[in-house]
């Protein structure tokens, strides 16, 4: 260890967070402010993760990047926290005294962090659009671009594979930010432990094919409608993809790629009800006459306040049928004919809708399997980082040193995401002091199979 | 970094041709609907049916220049079904 401290190269640590999504905040701004040192390291160009882009929580419906960028940003300006994006982590190892070697890539973004003033210059001057990601495809960006706009950091990136390589960006910047000669640079970190918060992946719907999602241009998956609620929406109101139209009836079509065995996932997501809900009541405050219906299997509205939001849905109209979709298909105009058994009637029947959002389930992130090094990081049968200790210590994982937060561990809502990360803060600060005091083995009995 | 690093980045990756078809035909569609444009406000649906651009892409480019300050959006037509859009020079 001593050899590793004196080596300039590697830089050290308390603890790796991976995931800059709200868990990962949450627990990274909690270790700091006990003392900790915390390097937070994210894959995409921004941290944040999903809920900086949801546009309200239920069932307060607050705002909910209001919540998410006053955290963004004290961890962005903590003294104890280095915050690293674009990168990706090529190796884990553990080292005789259990702390915890990790690579790390960080990749070109093709713009000097420290020089680039976000300003945009680059994204106007650049010809090439292609689809938005973080607009969920509804509209396009530029190869040169601002992720959205209140990422963090809050510096241009180059889509390099997007790129034709004219230089127009480069020509436009006027602090010189933009640099083509940029290359991926690893570095080496050594840590006492590593919180995983890796998120989750939301359903491909596209994989049930009697849906028309990816073919029927009105259906939409429920990120999509998210994304048309935001302050920030892509087309200023909310329209229909296929045509422009400003819909007047919208059906949610719930579960759609949980609770489904066909589709290899038989568990509850937890937050689709709620989120649905919640659209449906934000519809209906931006466009008046809209009707809204969703068909459900069962609400599970089990949370604090979670009913209480249930009920108000249904007294503001919501109609809410009780009945398995079965087939949605196209009209010549884009209107779609929802094809659905109503439990209530047991008929089979079909309704008519000018947009169905589909409400999609969550789905472990596999990129956790990828960590290099980690094939021994336990996981469970439905592919979620495996809690040994469900019951009295949910936040370990199989490895020593190694712990999880938020929904690398399973579905759930916003609240208890940060719970997690406040209760794995805790585990991990009193880990990072036990390690500093005991040796391997004693810490080992003493402290990980308790 | 000074002067231009672009050059340093050609010597090593070429642009695929179907991303250049891409960006091309991106232009072509770009221009059809700047040209239904000219006369004035349209709605998408009457903008298809003035360029020939399915419905959906106009959504797509439209709102994009929308989000890139080149079109804006007024008022709802008589049925309140759609929005009308013009060039932001024409304002």
């Amino acid at each position: 260890m001593e050899d590793i401290l004196q080596d300039s190269s590697v830089k050290v640590a308390d603890s790796l967070v991976v995931g800059g999504g709200i868990a990962g905040l949450e627990a990274a701004l909690n270790l700091a402010n006990t003392g900790q040192q915390v390097v937070v390291v994210e894959k995409d160009l921004s941290v944040g993760g999903r809920m900086i882009h949801l546009s309200k929580v239920f069932p307060t419906l607050d705002c909910s990047a209001c919540i998410t960028t006053p955290k963004v940003s004290e961890a962005a300006r903590h003294p104890h926290i280095n915050i690293i994006t674009n990168c990706e982590l090529k190796q884990i190892s553990s080292d005789e005294n259990s702390y915890w070697h990790v690579r790390l890539q960080i990749n070109p973004r093709y713009v000097n962090e420290s020089l680039c003033t976000g300003c945009q210059d680059c994204e106007e001057a650049c010809p090439v659009v292609v689809r938005d990601e973080y607009q969920y495809n509804l509209v396009g960006r530029k190869a040169a671009f601002i992720p959205f706009s209140i990422a963090s950091p809050r510096v241009a990136a180059i889509d390099i594979d997007n790129c034709i390589l004219c230089g127009a960006c480069e020509k436009a910047c006027g602090p010189g930010a933009i640099d083509f000669s940029q290359e991926p640079v690893q570095t080496e970190w050594v840590v006492k432990s590593i919180i995983i918060a890796t998120g989750f992946k939301l359903f491909d719907s596209d994989k049930i094919i009697r849906y028309g999602s990816g073919k029927f241009k009105n259906v939409l998956t429920a990120m999509q409608m998210e994304r048309q609620l935001v302050p920030t929406r892509p087309f200023n109101t909310v329209l229909r993809p296929g045509d422009g139209k400003i819909p007047e009836k919208i059906a949610y079509v719930l579960c759609t790629g949980s609770r489904d065995e066909s589709v290899g996932n038989p568990i509850c997501s937890q937050i689709c009800c709620m989120y649905s809900i919640k659209q449906a009541q934000l519809l209906l405050g931006a466009l008046p006459m809209v009707d809204v219906t969703v068909y459900y299997l069962h609400i599970r509205a089990f949370g604090k306040g979670f009913d209480e939001f249930y009920q108000q849905a249904k007294m503001m109209d919501v109609n809410f049928i009780k009945g398995k979709v079965g087939r949605i298909r196209e009209l010549e105009n884009g209107d779609l004919v929802v094809r659905y058994e109503d439990i209530a009637s047991g008929q089979v029947m079909e309704a008519t809708y000018d947009l169905v959002v589909l409400s999609v389930g969550i789905l472990p992130n596999m990129d956790v399997e990828k960590i290099a090094g980690l094939e021994t990081l336990e996981l469970d049968p439905f592919k979620f980082l495996n809690q040994r200790h469900e019951m009295t210590n949910p936040f370990k994982t199989n490895l020593p040193g190694i712990f999880m937060a938020g929904t690398a561990s399973g579905p759930m809502d916003i609240p208890d995401s940060i719970l997690s990360a406040g209760a794995v803060s805790a585990l991990v600060n009193k880990y990072n002091k036990q390690l500093l005091e005991t040796t391997v083995n004693s810490l080992e009995i003493t402290s990980w199979n308790d | 970094m000074s002067g231009k690093t672009i050059d340093i980045i050609k010597q090593k990756i070429k642009v695929p041709d179907a991303l250049r078809q891409r960006h091309k035909e991106y232009l072509a569609l770009r221009k059809r609907i700047r040209e239904a444009l000219a006369d004035g406000e349209a709605t998408i649906p009457e903008i298809a049916a003035k360029s020939g651009v399915p419905a959906d892409q106009v959504v797509f480019i439209l709102m994009t220049m929308r989000k890139y300050n080149e079109v804006v959006a007024g008022e709802m037509n008589d049925d309140r079904e759609y929005y009308y859009y013009k060039l932001k020079a024409d304002e």
